[in-house]
């Protein structure tokens, strides 16, 4: 989409009256880069910890503990344990809930009539809180199993009061209680308290719970078969015993599939499957939270949801971004590839009317351009084509009229007029021009000689009523040079040659295009309805059925903005000058003829590419970031790659194409990491600004930037007067 | 690109606008870039006899013997992270900010600049003006060594001959790991502390001898020059060729920095600005790359920090010096809102040698000082527990008022040693003592 700079000077844009402009942006990034980490959270992808203790000397474990029953209370100080009676049997599924099996698990318990003890993860809670609140409802108890099943004897105390809190605060969002039952991760059996997890039970205890270990282990995760699964969580001799099973975590069918045989069997050797208070014959752990707990469990929960939901949106959107990119870049390559091939034809000819050789004329549209605007006359005088020249001065204050006129060269005439604006003095260049080729250019841009003789050789075909030359960025040895460098070989070898041979081609460059006069007054002139009136223009020309191309060799040196700032105004002219001309041309999408073709084949296209497509440009950034510091890093870092591969093959074709030197690629790499950003901060800006009263906006960007200085109130009306006259259009 | 083309980059060069060419042009005809009254490093003053001759022609004014304020601004916030990073220990500080790569290049741009004046008389120069602010500090750090029980020559007489270090510091000067301290104010680590800081003396003091030849080689062969530190760094500084002792370390420490010094001769002489600068940038960027990628694949138990991981600090400075010395915009005062800083980054390029020198032993001392807020009669158990959780922030700010200290009491020495009157708050700010209203 690169163009050329626009007229004039670029407007100084430092002190933006709204920092809404800026604020926007950053708040919607953060806010996605919230919801990542949240998701990121409760999918134990942050703060992750999967080391496990190997086990360690049982010297300091009191012996009762050691040798005792599988629940330990610690509360009042003194170890003490409990055993579950004879001729019960405590069922408890550890790391759930599991969207997938838990509620298996429900089923087969609700068929024999069983209770059972949950030991819930805090993330997985989060995720799935409806499963939660079935469990209670179904008389089933809820213990805690910490927030994301770290090895506790590794974290520091504070770790430890986070990870069960964090973990009654998804249990008092999902169900609206709270537990008094804990089960620490990868525990087993009481004699396996060791001097490293002994403190940690201890401390626990001291918190208010019990914890609940167990008799047998059913070692399910292992996946044993469902026989081998039975006949480990099997007490010996009808004993009471607590068997640890697993909802979560991997498949399960297995143990779906063994409880659904172990409890009938058990069932008829006289065990009842109590939760555990039942079964010991207490009070229930359980307590009903109110108040500002349970109001910050259900936001929490709602939050979790909701970071959930806004992550699947955005993998969605990167999805969608991933093969928008992609496809393209598939479809410019093969089509620059038919269209290079079509036009470099040994015997190519445009039309029958070629070669056009008729004389043309060229308007050099000029504000302020004293330093350039030499260059830009002699080039044109040693142009290989029969020119005249017509350099429009709008009301310049440094002299550029003059500088011309001194040159007092033969076909070079000067239109001063008061500063009216670009279109105005295009229009007014058209009025006083002899012939019917009509070429634009910027009064900073450099011809080659072949330029204008190649931009009008289309013309030989008489449906084409505009054409596109090859726009090339003369500072390109800076870093900001070379970047839009890249940028405009891209963009004029790949996106026009597509643009061409799809025949919705959206921007005539206003550094180098050339019209035919009588499309031109077909249309109506030049407006400055936009800020982009060369799409404007262009988009006009195409629904008035015109044919516009692309002309590879005619090439026009211009000087590409050096800093940030200007950089910065002009493309949020471009893209904001973009929106309103697909704003300002939307109805061709219902009309009939060529005016409908374009509005129901190229307006979207342009739309999705040079409209949609950006806005979803961040999310690779929001995705490239996460994934560098929460991993996985390495494959983030080689997709991030990846994209940079196709892209770099993309640009050296584009390079290649236009036998340019490829070193200048190797900027490439950064410009993905600080150039493209900017690109699409500036079109997001555009888009808040047309979303926010843009109108009013664009008028005072318009005034203070495009033409320079605020016209006095009183030439106001003979602008407008001025460029309504200009419809027909003469001046 | 077209005839047409460059003729209109012509244009804009004539027209006197700040563009490439025109920087590229000075560069290109050896206009200085910066002219120094006094160098905040032990560079030489007897600059001023060439300055005047090889002034711009800046029409109408007399040329200003300015610095360039851009690079001492440089110097400051180099010095500035030095500080924070020994107070904190923070690894990603040397990330953001390679300081000791940023001090050394400078330091290599001035020493290049010297270097068209008899190399002897230069190296002496920097010598003599290196040596009196270590002495001073060697004395104190001695003095209370031996008062603290240290003995040399425990170690043998190689080891007793190292102590010449401290007067000459061909090696890095030793010190205990343990060191007593008179009254046991300071825990066992107060020597090493106060001395790990020395090794950037001694590698300076190398640099400056090899620059001569340095600055040769750079002459004929400068990618050759400017790489052969980084390919060094590769052999020496990753386990391929592995140097005992001190030798080892000195030779480690001139081939991570050498890249750095001899990028100052590069930005001395111009190479820099005749490599087009997208090249030159995204060229940094790609080794700043890879030293990241290296530093993440050998990691030391101090994580992310550079200053254990020499290929990537090679690297990585290196990049970053480039970057820093390619935007390099040559200031004669600092712009806008930089402007208030003048003063002290003024101060700290007149005193780097002192703030370098005794910030680590002066941040070790500040615990004497947070040491005795616990004593405070309104200090409760509360509050004691914020104390120690803010612990470090107190030393941080204490630093400061203890720097500021050393300079008046020790700073002084620098100027002796650079032959110039003794002043005690040189910052600029007064007549006698300002460089540019003086």
């Amino acid at each position: 989409m690169a163009r050329s700079s626009r007229h004039g000077a670029a407007p100084r844009v430092r002190r933006r009256r709204l920092p809404l402009r800026y604020l926007l942006p950053v708040l919607v990034l953060t806010a996605l880069m919230a919801m990542l980490m949240l998701r990121g959270y409760v999918h134990s992808e942050i703060l992750a910890d999967h080391r496990v203790r190997p086990p360690a000397a049982t010297d300091q474990v009191p012996q009762e503990v050691l040798e005792g029953g599988p629940v330990i209370d610690t509360r009042d100080g003194t170890p003490s344990t409990l055993s579950v009676p004879d001729g019960r049997l405590v069922l408890t599924f550890d790391d759930g809930p599991d969207p997938t099996w838990t509620p298996k698990v429900l089923d087969v318990l609700k068929k024999h009539d069983a209770h059972a003890v949950f030991f819930i993860t805090g993330a997985m809670a989060s995720r799935h809180p409806d499963l939660v609140q079935r469990m209670v409802d179904e008389g089933h108890e809820i213990g805690l199993h910490t927030f994301n099943h770290p090895d506790l004897s590794y974290q520091s105390q504070a770790r430890i009061d986070w990870e069960l809190s964090q973990n009654q605060l998804a249990l008092a969002g999902a169900a609206g209680i709270r537990t008094s039952l804990f089960r620490p991760p990868y525990s087993s059996f009481s004699d396996a308290m060791d001097n490293k997890s002994w403190p940690v039970t201890e401390y626990i205890g001291s918190l208010g719970y019990l914890t609940v270990v167990n008799n047998t282990d059913s070692e399910d995760w292992k996946r044993p078969g469902v026989g081998e699964i039975i006949r480990r969580a099997t007490p010996e001799n009808g004993e009471g015993a607590i068997v640890l099973m697993h909802d979560s975590g991997g498949d399960r069918s297995q143990t779906v599939a063994a409880l659904d045989r172990f409890l009938p069997d058990l069932a008829d050797q006289g065990y009842e499957f109590d939760n555990l208070t039942e079964a010991l014959g207490a009070p229930s752990a359980h307590t009903k939270v109110a108040g500002l707990e349970a109001v910050k469990g259900k936001a929490w929960v709602v939050l979790v949801q909701a970071s959930m939901r806004v992550t699947d949106v955005l993998t969605v959107g990167l999805a969608v971004i991933g093969v928008l990119v992609f496809a393209r870049f598939g479809l410019m390559l093969v089509l620059s590839g038919i269209h290079a091939r079509r036009v470099r034809k040994k015997n190519f000819r445009w039309g029958p009317r070629g070669p056009v050789t008729e004389p043309v004329s060229v308007l050099v549209p000029a504000y302020n351009e004293a330093k350039c605007i030499e260059n830009t006359v002699r080039s044109l005088m040693a142009s290989d084509h029969p020119v005249e020249v017509i350099v429009i001065d709008d009301g310049s204050t440094d002299g550029t009229a003059r500088i011309v006129e001194n040159l007092r060269l033969p076909n070079v005439r000067v239109v001063r007029q008061l500063n009216a604006g670009k279109p105005a003095a295009l229009n007014r260049g058209v009025a006083n021009a002899r012939y019917d080729l009509i070429v634009m250019m910027d009064g900073d841009t450099v011809f080659e000689p072949s330029t204008v003789r190649e931009l009008v050789q289309p013309f030989a075909d008489p449906s084409v009523g505009a054409v596109a030359g090859n726009a090339k960025v003369g500072n390109k040895d800076s870093l900001i040079g070379a970047w839009q460098h890249i940028e405009y070989v891209m963009g004029f070898n790949l996106d026009r040659r597509m643009y061409d041979v799809l025949r919705c081609m959206p921007t005539i460059p206003g550094a180098v295009g050339a019209f035919r006069r009588s499309a031109l007054q077909r249309v109506g002139g030049m407006s400055d309805d936009t800020l982009a009136e060369d799409t404007d223009i262009t988009m006009a020309m195409h629904r008035d059925g015109w044919r516009v191309v692309y002309a590879e060799n005619a090439r026009a040196w211009t000087e590409a903005p050096e800093t940030v700032q200007q950089l910065w105004s002009q493309r949020y002219r471009w893209s904001y000058g973009t929106m309103q001309a697909i704003w300002k041309h939307r109805k061709a999408l219902v009309e009939k003829g060529p005016s409908g073709r374009f509005g129901r084949v190229g307006l979207p296209f342009v739309s999705l590419f040079m409209v949609v497509a950006p806005l979803l440009a961040p999310l690779i950034d929001v995705f490239l970031v996460y994934g560098l510091i929460f991993g996985p890093t390495g494959k983030t870092i080689g997709a991030w790659l990846g994209v940079l591969a196709v892209q770099a093959v993309c640009a050296a074709y584009a390079f290649r194409l236009d036998r340019e030197r490829m070193t200048h690629l190797i900027s490439l790499p950064l410009q993905q990491v600080l150039y493209r950003q900017l690109m699409y901060v500036v079109l997001l800006q555009s888009w808040i600004t047309a979303l926010t009263g843009g109108r009013l906006r664009w008028q005072k960007l318009r005034r203070t930037g495009v033409v320079g200085a605020p016209p006095p109130e009183a030439s106001m009306p003979a602008q407008r007067t001025q460029s309504a006259g200009e419809r027909r259009p003469v001046g | 690109m077209t005839q047409q083309h460059q003729g209109a980059q012509g244009g804009q060069g004539a027209a006197g606008t700040e563009n490439p060419y025109a920087r590229s042009y000075a560069s290109q005809y050896g206009l200085p870039r910066q002219r120094t009254e006094e160098p905040p490093l032990p560079e030489d003053t007897g600059t001023r006899a060439e300055d005047g001759p090889a002034a711009p022609p800046q029409s109408g004014k007399p040329a200003k013997p300015g610095r360039d304020r851009y690079l001492d601004l440089l110097r400051g916030i180099a010095l500035v992270r030095v500080v924070v990073y020994h107070v904190f220990g923070w690894a990603w500080l040397s990330i953001v900010f390679p300081s000791m790569g940023v001090m050394f290049a400078l330091a290599g741009s001035l020493m290049a600049r010297s270097l068209s004046r008899p190399a002897w008389g230069v190296i002496r120069g920097r010598i003599r003006r290196l040596l009196p602010p270590l002495w001073a500090f060697g004395a104190l750090v001695l003095t209370l060594l031996f008062v603290g029980g240290w003995n040399p020559a425990d170690g043998g007489t190689w080891s007793l001959a190292s102590v010449l270090n401290y007067v000459f510091p061909l090696g890095a000067p030793p010190y205990p790991e343990e060191a007593g301290f008179p009254g046991g104010l300071l825990d066992g680590t107060w020597a090493a502390q106060a001395a790990e800081v020395l090794w950037y003396l001694r590698t300076y003091l190398w640099f400056v001898l090899a620059s001569p030849l340095l600055l040769w080689a750079f002459r004929r062969a400068p990618w050759v020059t400017l790489l052969a530190p980084m390919a060094l760094t590769a052999v020496v500084g990753t386990g391929l060729v592995r140097i005992p002792g001190e030798t080892g370390n000195a030779v480690t420490d001139f081939a991570v920095y050498g890249s750095c010094w001899v990028l100052g001769f590069a930005h001395q002489e111009g190479m820099l600005t005749k490599v087009p600068r997208y090249l030159a940038v995204s060229l940094a960027a790609l080794v700043m790359a890879f030293g990241l990628w290296w530093a993440s694949g050998h990691l030391t138990a101090d994580g992310w920090d550079l200053n254990s991981i020499p290929l990537a600090q090679a690297t990585w400075s290196f990049g970053f010096v480039v970057i820093l010395l390619l935007y390099s915009p040559s200031w004669q005062e600092l712009p806008g809102r930089l402007a208030k800083w003048d003063r002290l980054v003024t101060l700290a390029n007149n005193r780097a040698v002192t703030i370098y020198l005794w910030h680590n032993l002066l941040i070790a001392c500040t615990v004497l000082i947070v040491d005795k807020f616990y004593e405070l009669p309104f200090m409760d158990e509360r509050m004691m527990d914020a104390l120690s959780t803010t612990y470090t922030m107190w030393m941080f700010i204490l630093t400061w008022p203890l720097i500021g200290l050393a300079i008046v009491t020790v700073g002084w020495v620098e100027d002796i040693a650079a032959k110039r009157r003794p002043r005690l708050w040189p910052d600029g700010s007064r007549r006698g003592t300002g460089r540019r209203r003086g």
